[in-house]
């Protein structure tokens, strides 16, 4: 196998369920880093809940590692789609419970190996307000509306009065608008 | 691998597949893709990351301009603190922020039957411009609109009259309302 950070999605986990001596912990670690965040955002658009997605996140890597080492996992090349199966069914169960919430939480080996970004970490939120108040006063509402309101376009624009295509349209421009304006002002500092 | 994708998914369809608005069957298409895809995933992560922001701003109470009434009833749900004031066509209403307010909201009532878009115009002593808003959308119904303002911005304005006009921007652009806010500065108890 070539180094860990070269090496396919499936060669991790290949490595991981021969239990190969030296590179087995490596090829965990690897495989984590990669699939923790794509989990972690399905959790968010699924769950809707930062602390939710978390604990998906921990739920899902830890039973894939096991599964893998057990050598359960039909075909290492997929795991891909193995962990998005496993998301899938975790996530539905936690929507019906989050009763194991608590207990899970400490379950995972290294809870410390990804760390979710904090908005206000990530984004400078001053920037991030400078950018949204020089946009257009409908794409301000459309954004606001979308992802603190987490309206649906059909309810946004009957909110607004335009047309549901519109506020999908002005959405995406103002998002190109935030990312472009923010991204000058981290160039510019 | 973390090769570049060769396949990248539009960014439209990662901000529809993030706020609900892709069937679940394209929705379930992608998530195969962003699985196996470092760099979608990470282009979502992007999307993800300013949808946070934003909320954060809000719950914060760090927006201005026009808002809807969806939009305050969610910031007030949420625990932010609003101070609202209202105003008639015609109306004088003392104003100001207090320590504690998180946004202050101003409720300009008008008759907006058959008006589709409007502009907000606000000046201070002399006639001096504050600030314009336009295209300003009307819902349906609407009786009036909402200005937000960060209540912090509103703290350290200096005491003085500001002079709203709202008028619709469709046909002749006619006056819709015209409002006096006698704001004074910086209240030190609530």
């Amino acid at each position: 196998m070539p180094s860990v950070v070269d090496a396919s999605d499936g060669e991790l986990a290949r490595a991981v369920a021969a239990r190969a001596p030296g590179t087995c912990e490596a090829a965990e670690s690897e495989l984590y880093r990669r699939f923790a965040p794509r989990v972690r955002l399905y959790g968010l658009r699924h769950l809707r809940d930062e602390e939710s997605a978390r604990d998906l996140v921990q739920q899902v890597m830890m039973l894939t590692i096991e599964k893998l080492r057990r050598g359960d996992v039909r075909d290492p090349d997929q795991i891909a789609s193995f962990v998005l199966g496993t998301s899938r069914t975790m996530a539905m169960a936690a929507r019906r419970t989050d009763a194991r919430r608590e207990r899970l939480r400490e379950a995972f080996v290294a809870p410390d190996a990804f760390a979710a970004p904090d908005p206000g970490a990530t984004l400078d939120l001053d920037r991030l307000e400078q950018c949204m108040a020089q946009l257009a006063d409908r794409e301000r509402s459309v954004v606001l509306l979308t992802f603190y309101a987490e309206s649906g376009s059909a309810a946004v624009a009957a909110d607004i009065g335009v047309s549901e295509g519109n506020v999908r349209v002005i959405r995406h421009r103002a998002l190109a608008k935030l990312r472009a304006c923010v991204l000058a002002g981290r160039q510019a500092s | 691998m973390t090769a570049a994708c060769a396949w990248p998914i539009a960014d439209e369809r990662l901000i529809d597949y993030w706020t609900g608005d892709l069937p679940a069957t394209d929705g379930a298409t992608l998530e195969e893709h962003l699985f196996s895809c470092a760099d979608c995933s990470a282009r979502l992560e992007a999307v993800a990351s300013m949808a946070g922001g934003v909320a954060a701003l809000a719950r914060q109470g760090r927006i201005s301009g026009i808002i809807s009434r969806a939009l305050l009833n969610r910031l007030q749900r949420d625990g932010v603190r609003v101070r609202q004031f209202t105003l008639n066509p015609g109306e004088t209403v003392p104003c100001a922020a207090f320590p504690g307010d998180d946004v202050v909201v101003t409720s300009l009532n008008a008759n907006l039957t058959g008006v589709h878009a409007v502009s907000l115009r606000v000046t201070g002593p002399g006639d001096v411009p504050v600030g314009a808003i336009d295209d300003i959308p009307v819902a349906a119904a609407a009786t009036g609109v909402l200005w937000a303002t960060p209540g912090g911005f509103v703290r350290s304005m200096p005491s003085q009259q500001l002079r709203l006009t709202l008028r619709a921007t469709d046909g002749a652009g006619d006056i819709l309302g015209e409002y006096v806010l006698d704001h004074t500065m910086n209240l030190e108890a609530d």
